[in-house]
């Protein structure tokens, strides 16, 4: 920037330093809100949320964010709305006129902040209007797959995007890497492995939970999926854990070494984010991270969705069954399975009688010991 | 440009032929016999481009892009006992015989781009099995990745060997010897293998190499060799000493694909080892949190003082490493992680099909990226599009049958080769269908 030099213009594509893009899953889930609605109502959260936003957008000016709901029916984006494109929509409603009347205090706002906050809080809106009482009755879980599929699924279009904007290599490693055995494109995807940790758009994942687990057992399977796929793309899935328990998410953190906080004081969400989570990968190297030591690693049975710690696997396709399957047929192979002696006592190793004593007594009395006899 | 889009496009066209037959010999009779294994170096990719209506190639270059990036892996479903916990050390060798070019690119750059492919298939293959990497090169063997069971760790390790270059002579006994090292703490129940990739005719070892042979006989590990130059004598002695008299665990790979095909035979999961137990049994398993304590404690497995480990599920000893066996209870204890890394192929997404256009007009942008499509053409040029490749969608929509909501051709592949999920199904509140998903394989009119 500084220089006028016309061939700086060659090099900006390798000294400058990626930006960084933040996929915040964010989950609304109605029953945990009302439940922390004393100690941090909603708005509150979602306020802070918009401030930690900011702060990010404001790191670099090529910083991009992405913001998804995981609402108890469904998942939906609320920034960048992916549907209708915002702008024309607000024109055709409100027009040039309607939108400095209404908001004279926003002219003065940084434009992506402003954009950022208008659409995260209409398309909240919208998604709480949407929402019907009987959308909420019985359901109380999240829908956490769907919305990190959506965050990934997102992640992949950007990446793509900002590696063909920025020179097409990058764009056969992340094909490489991503596609496995699909893009084989040997020397693309070594060429650039070095370079490609500063060069490729960084994205990452915050998760702010609030919900239990135990409610989403039933989404184990595509929960892991999305995981192994962070891991593979090597995209860290942070979490910030207000309320609930939240066992799959702590397996999340570890495989991809993401963070991992839960709120002991959730008021304090603010500064919980911009202390722990504002940091991308590049400035993570270099902070010592709050770890998480305790990893909870149950998992879910396929059967009953209870969370388990201690299973049975059918040996053909690791499916795991908190009971024996009926008939022993595994449930999802099929496979007629032997049912080991499972249940029966632990094989003890009988404790040996000291026999020590008696030996020694027999030995005494057979052959007594030479006692030492002093010398004359 | 043009060249090397071609070269990519025929690239990817070997992988997935080899890929498919190595896997499953269904799929040999497939829609794509005329480029079936046997005619694979006889492709003229030129030749399938055909001129456009316009007089210029690039919608068939575009088409054939797509229809390359369409096409994917028929899901594996076949039974394979995935429950074996293998324990495989892989050899590289990296010394400058490796630098030869009979194999395209260099025999160096071909082998570690496989063994690349060979780590990611066998934690496919062995999800809770343990991987470690060694090479040789001037005349010592090196660590490089440990053994552990994070196959994103041996990739990166794998790679950052590319900018480095083979020279010196390799050494097959310190190799074997550190592979044995590597192995000697690994658990009875599991099996301990050895694969070494080795370029070159000769061995420059410090000691006597049979006696290292007579070791790992009686350790009970097994060594397999792909060679990638002629037959040695003394490795096809050691194939044969520690596979019990049998030959076939040495091959010499005549060219890449067999060089791919030698390799991948390993990942399948041996299934001779088990004696024990049934080929098909319900076996009871732990899945033990990781603690850390205050104060260090002592590990069942090993009697160390650590602080932190694993709980058996059962009866609460302290294991240092997954997967283990509890040394007082018995009990499998695994972590949960390696079998889900596996249930992809027990609930593989169904095949997205493509969107003509008549009824493309219900969505304008991708579902889950919001990428917007083309709009809708009259309707008299409907038929225009039509000869695009096959597996392609003239609309460029493709729909996911559960739940009907149409994506881009990159969401398609990302879905169904990254992630696994369908972002549609997944955002609407209805339950995963769960063992349907295993039957729906039929809507494959693309591969």
């Amino acid at each position: 920037m500084n220089s006028v030099d016309a061939s700086e213009h060659y090099d900006l594509g390798t000294t400058d330093l990626a930006p960084s893009l933040l996929t915040i899953v964010f989950d609304t889930n109605p029953h945990a809100w009302a439940a922390l609605n004393q100690s941090l109502p909603l708005s509150n959260a979602v306020a802070n949320l918009l401030v930690f936003i900011n702060a990010h957008l404001a790191c670099n000016y090529a910083n991009e964010v992405a913001v998804v709901a995981s609402h108890s029916q469904k998942a939906a984006w609320l920034y960048p709305s992916q549907h209708e494109t915002p702008s024309t929509t607000t024109a055709d409603r409100d027009g040039d006129v309607a939108m400095n009347g209404s908001a004279p205090a926003q002219t003065n706002k940084y434009r992506p902040f402003r954009i950022v906050e208008e659409q995260v809080t209409k398309n909240l809106k919208d998604l709480m209007d949407s929402t019907s009482s009987g959308d909420l009755r019985g359901n109380t879980s999240t829908m956490l797959a769907g919305a990190l599929t959506l965050a990934l699924s997102h992640i992949n279009r950007r990446t793509i995007a900002w590696a063909e904007e920025h020179g097409g290599a990058d764009l056969e490693d992340a094909a490489a890497e991503g596609g496995g055995s699909g893009g084989g494109t040997g020397s693309g995807a070594g060429r650039h492995s070095a370079a490609n940790e500063d060069e490729r758009l960084q994205s990452r994942i915050l998760i702010v939970s609030v919900s239990g687990s135990s409610d989403s057992a039933h989404q184990y399977i595509p929960v892991m999926n999305g995981i192994f796929a962070c891991q593979r793309l090597q995209i860290p899935i942070d979490v910030c854990k207000i309320s609930g328990d939240a066992v799959f998410l702590q397996q999340a953190c570890d495989a991809t070494k993401g963070v991992y906080m839960a709120l002991s004081e959730p008021r304090g969400l603010l500064q919980y984010l911009m202390m722990a989570f504002l940091p991308d990968q590049r400035s993570r190297r270099h902070l010592v991270l709050p770890t998480r030591v305790d990893v909870d690693f149950r998992a879910a049975c396929f059967c009953h969705r209870r969370v388990v710690d201690v299973g049975y696997v059918c040996s053909i396709c690791l499916s795991i069954f908190c009971e024996p399957p009926p008939n022993n047929e595994c449930l999802t192979c099929g496979t007629s399975l032997d049912i080991g002696d499972f249940g029966g006592k632990p094989a003890l190793i009988p404790r040996k009688r000291k026999k020590k004593k008696r030996v020694n007594g027999t030995s005494a009395a057979g052959t007594p010991m030479s006692t030492p006899t002093p010398g004359p | 440009m043009a060249d090397s889009d071609e070269e990519y496009v025929g690239d990817v066209t070997e992988d997935e032929d080899d890929l498919q037959v190595s896997r499953n010999d269904r799929t040999r009779s497939g829609k794509r016999k005329q480029r079936g294994a046997a005619e694979w170096e006889l492709s003229r990719t030129w030749e399938t481009l055909v001129e456009g209506a316009d007089g210029t190639i690039s919608s068939t270059v575009e088409g054939l892009l797509e229809a390359g990036k369409r096409k994917r892996l028929l899901k594996d479903t076949t039974p394979l006992q995935r429950g074996i916990i293998r324990h495989l050390i892989l050899i590289l060798d990296l010394s400058q015989s490796m630098s030869e070019k009979d194999l395209r690119p260099t025999r160096y750059l071909l082998s570690l781009r496989y063994a690349q492919e060979f780590v990611r298939e066998f934690f496919e293959q062995n999800p809770i099995s343990q991987l470690g990497v060694l090479g040789l090169r001037d005349g010592l063997a090196f660590r490089v990745s440990d053994m552990s069971g994070n196959p994103t760790e041996h990739i990166t390790s794998i790679q950052n060997l590319r900018p480095q270059d083979p020279k010196g002579l390799p050494s097959l006994q310190n190799g074997l010897e550190m592979a044995r090292g590597a192995l000697f703490h690994t658990p009875s129940h599991g099996t301990r293998e050895v694969l070494v990739i080795f370029g070159s005719l000769l061995s420059s070892d410090p000691g006597d190499i049979h006696q290292t042979i007579n070791t790992l006989v009686t350790d009970k590990v097994r060594v397999r060799i792909v060679g990638l130059a002629a037959q040695v004598a003394i490795c096809r002695e050691l194939c044969t000493r520690t596979n019990g008299g049998d030959e076939t665990a040495y091959g010499v790979a005549l060219n890449e694909q067999h060089f791919r095909e030698l390799m991948m035979e390993v990942t399948t999961p041996p299934a001779a080892y088990s004696e024990k137990r049934t080929a098909s049994s319900l076996l009871m398993m732990g899945f033990p949190s990781r603690t850390v304590e205050a104060d260090p404690s002592l590990c069942a497995c090993h009697s160390k003082p650590s602080r932190g480990g694993y709980l058996c599920s059962r009866c609460g000893s302290k294991v240092c490493s997954l997967p283990a066996e509890c040394p007082s209870c018995g009990l499998t204890l695994i972590l949960s992680t390696h079998l889900a890394r596996s249930y992809h192929h027990l609930f593989p997404l169904i095949n997205w099909v493509e969107v003509p256009w008549n009824r493309a007009s219900i969505s304008s942008a991708c579902f889950a990226c919001g990428l917007h499509f083309p709009p809708v053409p009259p309707e008299d040029q409907w038929h225009t599009a039509e000869n695009h490749a096959k597996g392609m969608s003239a609309s460029s929509r493709y729909e996911c049958t559960a739940c009907g909501n149409h994506f881009c051709i990159d969401c398609d592949l990302f879905a169904h080769e990254v992630v696994h999920n369908c972002p549609g199904c997944q955002s609407k509140s209805m339950r995963v269908p769960g063992n349907a998903a295993i039957t729906s394989d039929g809507m494959d009119t693309t591969a």
